[in-house]
């Protein structure tokens, strides 16, 4: 066939590509009451982080190559705002470094809602696709509640027994994946203020960030969330005058990457499996997901089909 | 994670044995036709993805798929019960501002594991839907055709869904400048034999406003590229049955009614004219087959062009309605 002579740029597609490591580990998230809880608490987070982050970096490995792995951390200036970058990043730096751990890059939570000018949240709340209890023919779900989402089924409603009439029974909710037996969950995605502010979940955030770790994020084909560089020594005593996304260490291993790795403890293992439930029911940008595909092909590297099985966890135990 | 679970490029799927969909079309509610701009808020299904626009040869826009996610029987002729899960696309276009049509569809490859799969699977593959087992595919395709029972798949929903939801938005003032039906087109593409081109095996005019394909096309077509296809064919149809339902409306050569002493301007436009116009002003500039089909599916219109005639049809009628206009321009001087 031909290469056609005439074209139109607004008339096709296009998907800018990002840089991918093989593996982007994360080193901790970081939110007030960690910090309230002062320096110690985060040395003790990573002293607990690093055997774990070492063991990553050896499964990572393929083939006797050398893996490209970035790390990164997350900061909570979302849900509270607390002292400033100028006091917690060089604190957090080097309690890392104590423990021997580089942080690559670190990202602020609000960065992960609204990137810049680009409402990363609301665009991946329109990319969801509930997942269809069996018996849906194309029938909008009739069950949706909007602003949340659950792995199958809710419970009927159970309405105000009539006179005369016995109330209905209660009826079990019930996984769609469940072998059996179900393990149901219902998924709060956002919050409307009185004055209209929607405020996104936690869990949502954290899909977000996982997506982005992943490089799977687009808006109209452009990349979000890309890394920019720390000039400088010092941070600013705002929050917002951080970059939602920085680059710390220059030689760094592209941020985005194959799979992911979090390196938490186990308090956030609720969160995190809200955040595969709502992973497995995202639409991810199909030519991001076919520019992983290809590039990870062309390097022999396996990457799990589903994104949710990109996503992996050590939970250490404690707070 | 398990070896098991990860695609590699070791994996081979199953080939694509069956696509299927559904298109409607209508008339835009709306007193004027909506400009590029309008047609982007219009289409702009998502926050994150744009509307693609094209002004060549003609204005057209189209929105980015949407996924439905289904899991039913399959409609089948022979009454065979063959489960099914996955997603099916929809997606919406507007040509000039003034036909809007909702296309859903979905593509099946000849076999799937007999049990469900967890829901990223599904979305990794977007308008596929996996059989459960084996699919016997003619009796399938067929079924798809003759309209499902109760409870199975049914894409014309989806498409049905997407129009209502369309038809909703503000943009539009709901005053649509003539009188006009949705019309629906359902398609079902097989496997064409090794070497063989595409081909159209049938193209129904089935109860009222429904029509019905049966294409053959070369393995590996996208499916998106065959929906392409048939959502021209859709609009063109749409267009011949819209022009004909006007002029079948009308009476044309009937005697004037009593001319009046003394007319005054601008309330002597005879019905004809009143009932013609809105057709020149709206819908004679759209007829553009082939303006967008991909080019492996381009010489399927030629079968069609062939017999029935779709173009012969329509310059006919395009010629009717010019010298009807060109008529009543003619002052009736025998009458004065």
């Amino acid at each position: 066939m031909t290469e056609a002579v005439f074209r139109e740029t607004a008339a096709e597609p296009r998907t800018q590509a990002v840089p991918l490591s093989h593996l982007s580990l994360e080193l901790g998230h970081l939110y007030m009451e960690d910090f309230e809880a002062g320096p110690e608490h985060l040395r003790r987070h990573f002293e607990r982080v690093r055997p774990w982050a070492e063991a990553a970096r050896a499964g990572a490995g393929g083939a006797g190559r050398r893996a490209r792995i970035s790390t990164c951390f997350l900061i909570d200036d979302y849900f509270t705002r607390f002292a400033s970058p100028a006091e917690v990043v060089p604190m957090l730096l080097e309690e890392a470094a104590r423990a021997g751990l580089a942080v690559d890059y670190l990202a602020r939570e609000s960065g992960c809602a609204v990137a810049g000018k680009t409402p990363v949240a609301e665009a991946v709340a329109g990319r969801i696709v509930e997942e269809p209890p069996p018996g849906s023919y194309g029938l909008r779900p009739p069950v949706t509640q909007t602003g949340w989402l659950a792995n199958g089924e809710r419970s009927p409603v159970a309405r105000a027994p009539q006179a005369m009439k016995k109330a209905t029974a209660w009826q079990p909710p019930k996984e769609t994946a469940a072998r059996r037996h179900s393990v149901f969950l219902d998924v709060e995605l956002w919050d409307d203020g009185p004055d209209g502010h929607r405020t996104w979940s936690c869990p949502f955030l954290a899909a977000v960030w996982q997506l982005a770790r992943l490089g799977l994020l687009r808006d109209d084909g452009e990349a979000v969330l890309v890394p920019q560089p720390h000039t400088g020594d010092s941070f600013p005593d705002d929050w917002d005058e951080l970059p939602p996304l920085l680059r710390l260490n220059p030689r760094a291993d592209p941020f985005a990457a194959y799979r992911t790795c979090s390196v938490i403890p186990s308090r956030f293992l609720p969160v995190e499996h809200a955040v595969r439930v709502i992973l497995d029911q995202i639409e991810v940008d199909p030519g991001a997901l076919a520019q992983t595909a290809e590039r990870s092909a062309r390097e022999d590297t396996a990457v799990p089909d589903s994104v949710a099985d990109r996503v992996s966890y050590v939970f250490y135990a404690g707070q | 994670m398990t070896p098991g679970q990860e695609s590699g490029s070791g994996e081979t799927r199953p080939p694509v044995v069956l696509a299927c969909g559904e298109v409607r079309t209508c008339l835009l509610p709306a007193l004027q036709a909506l400009d590029s701009r309008a047609a982007a808020q219009l289409l702009g299904l998502r926050a994150d993805e744009r509307v693609l626009l094209s002004e060549r040869p003609n204005l057209y826009g189209r929105s980015p798929d949407t996924l439905t996610g289904v899991d039913c029987p399959l409609p089948s002729a022979n009454g065979a019960r063959i489960r099914a899960v996955g997603t099916v696309a929809a997606r919406a276009a507007l040509t000039e501002g003034r036909v809007l049509q909702s296309s859903a569809y979905f593509r099946v490859p000849a076999a799937g594991p007999d049990h469900r799969r967890p829901w990223g699977h599904y979305l990794v593959r977007p308008g596929t839907v996996e059989p459960f087992g084996k699919l016997p595919y003619e009796a399938v395709a067929q079924g798809l055709l003759n309209g499902g029972r109760h409870g199975e798949l049914d894409v014309g929903l989806i498409a049905d869904g997407l129009l209502t939801r369309l038809l909703r938005h503000p943009l539009l003032d709901q005053r649509p400048p003539l009188k006009s039906r949705p019309t629906r087109l359902r398609w079902v593409a097989l496997p064409a034999e090794h070497g063989e081109g595409p081909s159209i095996e049938r193209f129904t005019l089935a109860e009222d406003e429904l029509r019905t394909v049966r294409l053959r096309v070369p393995a590996g077509t996208p499916a998106g590229d065959i929906a392409g296809l048939c959502d021209d064919l859709a609009l063109h149809d749409w267009l011949l049955t819209t022009v004909v339902r006007i002029l079948d409306g009308i009476r044309l050569g009937a005697a004037e009614p009593p001319a009046r002493t003394r007319p005054r301007a601008g309330e002597d436009r005879p019905a004809v004219v009143a009932a013609l116009r809105p057709a020149v002003d709206h819908l004679l500039h759209l007829w553009m087959p082939r303006a967008r089909v991909a080019h492996g599916l381009a010489p399927l219109w030629e079968a069609l062009e062939d017999r029935p005639g779709f173009t012969r049809q329509w310059r006919t009628l395009v010629q009717r309605i010019r010298d009807q206009l060109a008529l009543h321009a003619i002052p009736h001087r025998e009458a004065s």
